[in-house]
């Protein structure tokens, strides 16, 4: 009796819970941990950069869900080759990776990555169309699939001095010299005379010499995706499928043509007026060198913005303006093979780099866990925290990144709504430019850039140097195979492959 | 020889194999293996797709290696920083060994404080000269105005930028010459010193018939060990200049890194290792050759 008693209690709390869980809308089933005992493997740079954002997520996930989150992380220049042997030997050492958005194409071209579109469509966490089309459908797309969840939004800016270029006696004796009104440039041609004016002369006051310009320009760093958003205006022809890299129907290279020369000759006469010793920087000295004040004008990803408003030891908090990269008044028809003329300026700018994408190995074990925790982690709510955090080496790549501006005041920006502004109008330009993504992408990449730092330390012309440039190209084309590659291009362009 | 003695010797030898065979192993496995691999890779065309493929690819990637002007313009700028900075750094080695030799006030203090660059990490090295060769934020660059002296773009001229890596290379490696120098000259037998002394011999008859005579053998260890580092010098020019400006300061490891890991060209790499390889053998070779040669010649 005693015994029926306890039994009927028990059923009657297991009915009371399940109908209290009911209520709060919690199935008894979903009440279990979904992932309880499921470890998953994360792999990505080295801390604090881009590993951060795991770091700061995966407790509350392992809370949520049950699962276990570990985390690999190797240097910069150990991931690709961890990666693509870790896929291509079968040897499943990771679940996620979290990748440069360059190596899409390597990946999702030999089936390395689960496709991702139906994992998306059920998802109600991660709100997809809130990502900014060129992400989640150029980015982190190939070929009509998606096989990335975008992290993170990369594209190259434009930086000036808004102290030194509204200063009215600079106005009036840049007016005096050149002939127009001195103002944030417009065109290439523009940064030029704002580089040559503020170059060599303590235009702020502080005692010290200052100079025209910053750029990464060193060799083995992102010299040459500097180069590509200098050039992307004078080569990319609004309406025309590409003009950047590679002829879509020949495969043939366009980097020496015209428009890339007359680019890499401006971007050698740039150097005179930079920062002494701009040959040997890359893009993490540009940003110490211009929060220090030492340049009017600079190039960078969206981390100038980030480390002048909010580093400590800055000395531009809230001087600094954002544009969308400088255009031209020409561009070379790489088609007709000739000069094109604008009555405006054409705009082209360039999604340098591309941004940090994550992506699950095909062959998982633990392909549903790894895209839950890839989900919570790319949220809305989730990634405006990493935007808006240090460190976190995360730009905005959302909609609703760029609604909510208490984060941003948060976060130590002065003038949140030109920062996002200008990012906001490079991204959805008409005329931007993604940046290449086919196989063996980084071994075109190092032939370009040895070819420009000869160019940049005269050691050639620019012409010499994009022609040899461009035999390398080929020669990387035929070892890959020119089919293959003329495939994977049209695919990542979105043009139909025949 | 009794059969009992026989046996006994036969399974000496029989357990000593066994003992030596783990090390034979994991010799093969660890070093012999990965350096055939290398180089069977040097004459292949490597592929991922559908799991690691290598096909044979005959004297592609040495023809392309002997036709390439990095190859040529990293193997000149490698043997010049090596033939430079090793002449340096045992001439400095060796005069420095001599003075705290001499008993010179305070030459512990010295000892400890010559060592100290060698122990820092070669990346440390680089990031530490990289600050000091600043154009406009580097101390260098701050004093020689004040002296009258123009600022000099020690890492971004290719004049120039060869020398400031075996400026770094000599503050960081004489101590390495002072190690080996300074035990070799301990090693002299104070006696003969002294006999020497009192037959009248002056410091640089010493120096000259004794001293130098019977440092040679840790000279040549320590010319031929320091040869064979700078020769596979990567590290420091990566962080001081990344190989440039243009490729003024690509050395063969670093271009052999940029064109294997950087471009994932894998045979190409192989075979850049291989012709890295290929130099230091020749040099080692010719040195160990002349050295033996001169000995010889200073025994007759």
């Amino acid at each position: 009796m005693f015994k029926k008693t306890r039994r009927s209690r028990l059923i009657l709390v297991l009915c009371v819970s399940a109908v209290l869980l009911s209520a709060l809308g919690i199935s008894p089933a979903l009440a279990q941990k979904r992932f309880e005992g499921v470890e998953i493997t994360v792999f990505t740079q080295t801390p604090p950069f881009i590993a951060k954002p795991v770091q700061m997520f995966r407790a509350d996930w392992e809370r949520e869900t049950g699962g276990k989150v570990r985390l690999i992380t190797a240097p910069w220049g150990e991931l690709y080759p961890k990666m693509f042997s870790s896929f291509a030997l079968g040897s499943q050492n990771y679940d996620i990776i979290i990748f440069p958005a360059a190596y899409l194409a390597d990946f999702a071209s030999n089936e390395f990555l689960a496709p991702l579109d139906t994992f998306i469509a059920a998802d109600t966490r991660i709100d997809w169309l809130d990502i900014l089309p060129v992400y989640r459908e150029k980015i982190s797309t190939y070929a009509g699939t998606i096989y990335a969840v975008t992290m993170d939004g990369d594209s190259h800016m434009f930086y000036y001095r808004r102290d030194a270029i509204e200063n009215p006696e600079h106005q009036a004796k840049f007016k005096a010299e050149y002939g127009y009104d001195l103002a944030p440039p417009k065109t290439w041609a523009e940064v030029r005379d704002v580089a040559e004016f503020f170059n060599g002369w303590d235009w702020d006051g502080d005692g010290r010499i200052e100079y025209g310009v910053v750029e990464g320009m060193r060799k083995g760093a992102q010299g040459f995706w500097t180069f590509f958003s200098r050039s992307a205006a004078y080569t990319s022809i609004p309406g025309q499928a590409q003009g950047l890299f590679f002829d879509p129907e020949t495969m043939k290279p366009l980097i020496n043509d015209p428009g890339h020369v007359q680019a890499l000759e401006d971007w050698i006469e740039i150097m005179e007026f930079g920062v002494p010793g701009m040959i040997n920087m890359d893009n993490g000295e540009v940003r110490s060198v211009y929060a220090a004040g030492e340049a009017a004008l600079a190039i960078d990803w969206g981390d100038v913005g980030v480390i002048s408003d909010t580093d400590p030891g800055s000395t531009v908090k809230g001087k600094v303006g954002y544009s969308i990269l400088p255009g031209t008044t020409r561009a070379w028809d790489y088609v007709e093979e000739s000069w094109v003329d604008f009555p405006e300026v054409n705009h082209a700018p360039f999604l340098a780099f591309g941004g940090w994408i994550a992506g699950i190995d095909a062959k998982s074990d633990n392909v549903e866990a790894a895209y839950d925790f890839l989900s919570f982690l790319g949220s809305p709510e989730n990634s405006y925290i990493c935007v808006t955090t240090p460190e976190t080496g995360f730009n905005p790549f959302r909609k609703s990144h760029f609604e909510k501006l208490a984060g941003w005041y948060g976060y130590g920006f002065v003038n949140p709504e030109d920062y996002l502004g200008a990012i906001q109008a490079t991204i959805a330009h008409s005329n931007v430019q993604p940046d290449i993504r086919i196989p063996g992408a980084f071994r075109y990449f190092e032939a370009l850039d040895a070819q420009l730092a000869m160019a940049l330390a005269g050691a050639k012309t620019a012409k010499q140097a994009l022609d040899d440039a461009a035999k390398e190209w080929d020669t990387i084309t035929e070892d890959l195979g020119i089919e293959e590659q003329l495939k994977n291009y049209r695919a990542s362009l979105g043009l139909p492959i025949e | 020889m009794p059969m009992t003695n026989i046996l006994s010797s036969f399974r000496g030898k029989k357990a000593g194999r066994a003992f030596i065979l783990p090390a034979v192993i994991i010799l093969l496995l660890l070093t012999i293996f990965p350096f055939l691999f290398s180089l069977f890779l040097s004459f292949g065309k490597v592929s991922f797709l559908g799991g690691l493929q290598i096909h044979f690819a005959g004297l592609k990637n040495w023809l392309r290696l002997f036709n390439d002007e990095r190859f040529y313009n990293a193997l000149s700028n490698t043997v010049l920083i090596a033939v430079i900075a090793v002449a340096i750094e045992y001439v400095l080695g060796l005069g420095l060994v001599l003075l705290l030799n001499r008993g010179v006030k305070g030459s512990t203090f010295f000892r400890v404080l010559f060592f100290l660059p060698m122990m820092l990490t070669p990346i440390a090295v680089g990031y530490m000269w990289r600050m000091m060769f600043n154009p406009t934020r580097g101390p260098i660059n701050h004093v020689l105005p004040l002296l009258g002296l123009p600022a000099v773009g020690w890492l971004t001229e290719p004049k120039i930028v060869l020398y400031s890596i075996i400026l770094t290379d000599i503050w960081q490696w004489t101590p390495f010459m002072i190690l080996i120098l300074f035990a070799g000259l301990q090693s002299i037998p104070p006696a003969l010193l002294e006999a020497a002394k009192v037959d009248g011999a002056s410091g640089w008859r010493l120096f000259k018939e004794i001293i130098f005579p019977l440092l040679i053998p840790a000279s040549i260890a320590a010319i031929l060990l320091r040869t064979i580092e700078v020769l596979k010098i990567v590290d420091k020019i990566y962080i001081l200049t990344g190989g440039g400006p243009g490729i003024y300061s690509e050395s063969m490891t670093l271009f052999g890194y940029n064109l294997g890991l950087r471009a994932f060209d894998l045979a190409y790499g192989a075979t850049i290792a291989f012709s890295l390889f290929a130099t230091i053998l020749v040099v080692s070779i010719i040195f160990l050759l002349m050295t033996r040669r001169s000995q010889e010649i200073s025994l007759e």
